[in-house]
């Protein structure tokens, strides 16, 4: 008997991710995502674990590449949104993608962001990025979006001497900060071992 | 990745990596390589693992092996890849040799 849930997550991978693990530990795996929608089926308790990955910054090629190579190693892997956005034929341009900006439709990476990676449980730890650079690398990719808001809605709040931009703006710079403290951790430790 | 091309330093992801494709090797082969020689020590991510594999192939350190026909990609080192493994052994027996040196009284 399937079974399927609602929820939003938005930007909060970690959450999304204990979620997902909850699920499993109660005897739900996935097997389909929708916007809002997670389809589960019956599983034994903890038999799989998940893991999010954020690929939003990836070429469409790149990022299918990714998803091939994940599926290859014997994991499952589902595509999800970070945002709520029932558009078609969206085009956005991605200023923090790499040097230059790049440019997301619906038919790349848009509403496509994500990764949720199934691995069968076996005991051992399930981590995606293990080395410290890579993982420098990877909170840099998680930090830049957030970074060109902030920027943005910087400028709107002295623009239009906007409280409310501001506001957003703060907002922005907390989760700044929050990767920011990370990549410097993992670069810190990455001077004394690897 | 931190590969110092004068100071020979390879990261130890990179280095179990090259070894690891002197017999030809497909992406779950490498991680179980990797597990098995250091018996769970060193923990190689799939992400980790996917960037160092593309890190290798833009150096020509590594190149796809096959014909591609098969849906797994696998891949072997190449000869400058073996150069490059090469000068890093070379290195960390250089490094071992004055580790023993200087602490080859203690007891370990």
């Amino acid at each position: 008997m399937s079974k399927t849930c609602y929820r939003f997550f938005g930007g909060m991978l970690q959450l999304q991710e204990r979620w997902l693990n909850r699920m499993a530990q109660r005897g739900y795996r996935l097997v389909g995502t929708g916007r809002l929608a997670y389809q589960f089926v019956p599983c034994q308790p903890g038999q799989v674990v998940y893991k999010l990955d954020f690929i939003g910054h990836k070429s469409l090629d790149n990022a299918r590449d990714y998803h091939d190579f994940l599926e290859d190693l014997g994991y499952k892997v589902f595509y999800k949104n970070i945002n709520l956005n029932y558009s078609l034929g969206k085009v956005r341009f991605r200023p923090w993608a790499k040097k230059g900006g790049r440019i997301a439709t619906n038919s790349t990476t848009y509403n496509r962001e994500l990764l949720i990676v199934e691995k069968e449980n076996d005991g051992k730890p399930f981590s995606l990025h293990s080395s410290l650079e890579d993982l420098a690398e990877y909170y840099r990719a998680l930090r830049n979006p957030w970074l060109t808001l902030f920027v943005l809605l910087t400028f709107f709040a002295v623009f239009y001497g906007s409280w409310a931009f501001g506001v957003w703006a703060l907002l922005c710079a907390v989760l700044v900060l929050f990767y920011q403290y990370q990549i410097l951790r993992a670069e810190k430790e990455a001077k004394l071992r690897e | 990745m931190r590969d110092h091309v004068k100071g020979g330093a390879l990261t130890e992801v990179t280095f179990f990596i090259l070894l690891s494709l002197y017999t030809p090797r497909h992406g779950y082969a490498i991680m179980q390589f990797v597990e098995e020689e250091t018996q769970g020590r060193l923990e190689l991510g799939a992400g980790t693992l996917y960037g160092a594999l593309n890190a290798l192939l833009e150096k020509r350190w590594i190149e796809p092996h096959g014909d591609g026909n098969g849906r797994k990609k696998s891949y072997v080192i190449t000869p400058q890849g073996k150069a490059v493994a090469r000068a890093e052994l070379l290195r960390l027996r250089a490094l071992t040799c004055t580790a023993e040196k200087i602490m080859g009284g203690d007891s370990l």
